[in-house]
């Protein structure tokens, strides 16, 4: 039987590492250098989950933009769950994904939703303040994250299919 | 209402070829439940394996998740595992559906260039800037350094100034009085005169030299020892030590203490003497007829403290330099390295009082300083003694990956009387903090894997509210604010110096 599989769609700005995460959790790689998405990739991977249910993430790594166009909104149909993503040594890029989650909230308002805060190696150079986070705990999961490392990657997908068992 | 006019058939074939050369279409027919029925065009130029047990489909099947297929449906730019990409298009058919993939790849690319430079032009636009604003901030502190050091410079050179002649001259003093001693004997009027001035001149060596010792313990100074204060017996002391200087000028000399507070008055008893030695010193150096006196009044839990002289007095635009390291200003002619002041005003800064000068040229000065206690057992210097009473109980979590440094600081922490735990990684310590929240996380900065900072920062956005002390063997601005910026309440750097180590742990320990 195969698992049960659920649409999960990466939102956020530019340069923020959405690409990267999806290699570091489906394939476990990283690449250094910065190569812009066009349209979409999908990718998938299967999760155990806590009770031992396999789960499948089918993960849309959808071209970063400031706003969700008419092409955009495509990509989002039938999506379950959206990890917003935002990169530490932007703030500019947190507003920009929650604006996003705000724009994509009518077309999909069940869906689980969880904020990746990235390129945590660069901890040293991150403009978003920890205050700014403890906040956002407070209405939705938030992980700090190294594509580079791997570190936060792993539960980050883990709490989006946590969130999404059936 | 005219219909469409129609293209002239040459015109339909070429667009027809130039469509189908451009797009190169893949059409898969498909019965309900994704069951294969046809295939037109060429499916491995997508990288679809149609003799694959599941039709090579499976990774199509991903794309409509979520997505009912009685309805068409328009996915553009998806870049398959082949890595080609293809604006696929699923158009419902009855009970089944066609999936058209039509080839994407040299739009993609010419697409991705142009997007490519725009995007990397931002980012580094924001580098810039960035680098722009650290760069204006690393020229001002230069900036602030280089005056900091020119002053420091010119200090010295008026510390050296004003030493050769400050120690010289009651020395000289000093010796010949002795060798009128030597050679006169130890009786008479004379001898008692010797000895008077020998005692004058020590006296004001001895305020030099722990004005001195103040002054190059630097703007922190040192950490203040609060002990139960006997007031009247250090205004007898102090009484004692002036009133021969006083009277060897003819000058009227009191001391009056007010000890009215039940309670114990818990100061610093050395740096009190400093002060009022200090400002007693300067009203005989600049009083030559009249009186001086000094009045402790320790009162509703605060010392005020009163000097004040019918000296030369201090014309009102040289009031604030007197306070200024090695400045006499406006009082002519005068005597001194001109530390005593500057030493004061620090001092009572450092126990947070307020000071006061009133004066006038020629009409005598009066310095009124306002004193709070110490806090008896929090600001006492930690010895094995009392370590225990001043953590009061209190848990470090120490988080570094050497274990020698580990040990040094636990070792060192328990010495002060703190509960420890020791984890070798940031991970680990996360979990730790958040398993059990000690009182102080105490944490390296330079770890393999995660970095301390990284985890400082993790805690903290998850609301660890903590005391957070990092140790880093970077002693550079930048290191400090970024590990401050993650959310550390004090920086530490290595070599540990013991002495800031313990200041640090002093202050994090007392309430917030």
């Amino acid at each position: 039987m195969n698992a049960p599989a659920f649409k999960v769609c990466m939102l956020g700005d530019f340069g923020v590492g959405k690409t990267s995460l999806v290699a570091r959790f489906v394939r476990s790689t990283f690449a250094p250098k910065y190569l812009t998405t066009i349209g979409v990739k999908v990718d998938s991977k299967e999760l155990s989950s806590p009770r031992g249910t396999l789960i499948k993430l089918v993960v849309w790594d959808i071209a970063g933009r400031s706003a969700l166009d008419a092409l955009g909104a495509n990509y989002l149909r039938g999506a379950s769950a959206l990890l917003l993503v935002a990169d530490g040594t932007r703030e500019h890029s947190l507003s920009v994904a929650l604006n996003l989650l705000m724009q994509s909230r009518s077309a999909l308002p069940d869906a689980v939703v969880a904020l990746a805060v990235n390129k945590l190696d660069l901890v040293e150079r991150w403009e978003v303040a920890p205050t700014t986070l403890a906040e956002l705990r407070r209405t939705l999961p938030v992980f700090e994250t190294s594509a580079l490392s791997g570190d936060g990657v792993e539960n980050a997908f883990a709490e989006i299919a946590a969130r999404l068992q059936p | 209402m005219s219909a469409e006019p129609a293209l002239p058939s040459s015109v339909e074939t070429y667009l027809r070829t130039f469509f189908l050369q451009r797009t190169r279409p893949l059409l898969l027919s498909f019965g309900p439940d994704w069951t294969l029925r046809d295939v037109q065009g060429d499916a491995s130029l997508f990288g679809i394996d149609i003799d694959a047990a599941d039709g090579g489909t499976r990774e199509l099947q991903d794309l409509f998740i979520g997505l009912p297929l009685n309805g068409d449906h328009d996915l553009p730019f998806v870049e398959l595992s082949s890595g080609r990409s293809a604006h696929i298009h699923l158009i419902a058919d009855g009970a089944g559906f066609h999936l058209l993939l039509l080839d994407a790849e040299d739009s993609r690319s010419r697409q991705r260039m142009q997007q490519q430079l725009g995007n990397e032009a931002v980012l580094a636009g924001h580098e810039k800037n960035k680098a722009i604003s650290r760069l204006r901030e690393i020229r001002s502190e230069l900036e602030r350094q280089r005056a900091t050091l020119e002053e420091a410079n010119a200090l010295k050179n008026a510390l050296i100034a004003t030493l050769s002649h400050e120690f010289r001259t009651p020395l000289t003093s000093i010796f010949g009085y002795l060798h009128l001693l030597d050679r006169r004997g130890g009786d008479g009027r004379h001898a008692l005169q010797a000895l008077t001035a020998i005692r004058r001149n020590a006296t004001y060596l001895f305020t030099l030299a722990e004005n001195l010792l103040e002054y190059g313990r630097g703007e922190s100074g040192a950490l203040l020892c609060a002990v139960a204060v006997d007031l009247r017996a250090l205004g007898h002391d102090i009484e004692e030590m002036i009133r021969p200087l006083a009277e060897d000028k003819g000058l009227e000399f009191s001391v009056r203490v007010d000890a009215d507070d039940a309670a114990p008055a818990w100061f610093d008893e050395v740096r009190l003497r400093q002060i009022v030695i200090n400002l007693l010193s300067n009203a005989v150096r600049y009083t030559t007829r009249g009186e001086i006196g000094a009045t402790l009044t320790w009162r509703d839990g605060r010392l005020h403290v009163e000097v004040r002289d019918t000296g030369i007095g201090i014309s009102p635009e040289f009031q604030a330099s007197v306070f200024k390291p090695f400045n006499r200003g406006g009082q002519s002619g005068s005597k001194g390295a001109g530390l005593g002041l500057s030493i004061v005003r620090r001092l009572v800064e450092q126990m947070h009082g307020t000071m006061t000068l009133d004066s006038q040229a020629g009409s005598g000065t009066r310095f009124v300083i306002d004193l709070p206690p110490l806090e008896p057992v929090a600001a006492v210097a930690p010895s094995r003694g009392n370590a225990a009473l001043w953590v009061n109980d209190r848990e470090v979590l120490v988080v570094d990956d050497d274990p020698d440094i580990a040990q040094l600081l636990e070792a060192l922490l328990l010495d002060l009387g703190f509960r420890v735990r020791i984890v070798t990684n940031a991970a680990a310590a996360i979990a730790e903090a958040q398993r059990l929240p000690p009182d102080v996380l105490l944490i390296d900065v330079e770890m393999p894997g995660l970095s301390g900072n990284a985890a400082v920062y993790q805690l903290r956005s998850h609301g660890y509210r903590g005391r957070i002390v990092t140790l880093s063997a970077t002693s550079t601005v930048e290191a400090r604010d970024a590990s401050l910026r993650a959310g550390a309440d004090h920086y530490l750097t290595k070599p540990l110096n013991v002495e800031q180590f313990v200041s640090v742990m002093q202050r994090v320990t007392q309430p917030q």
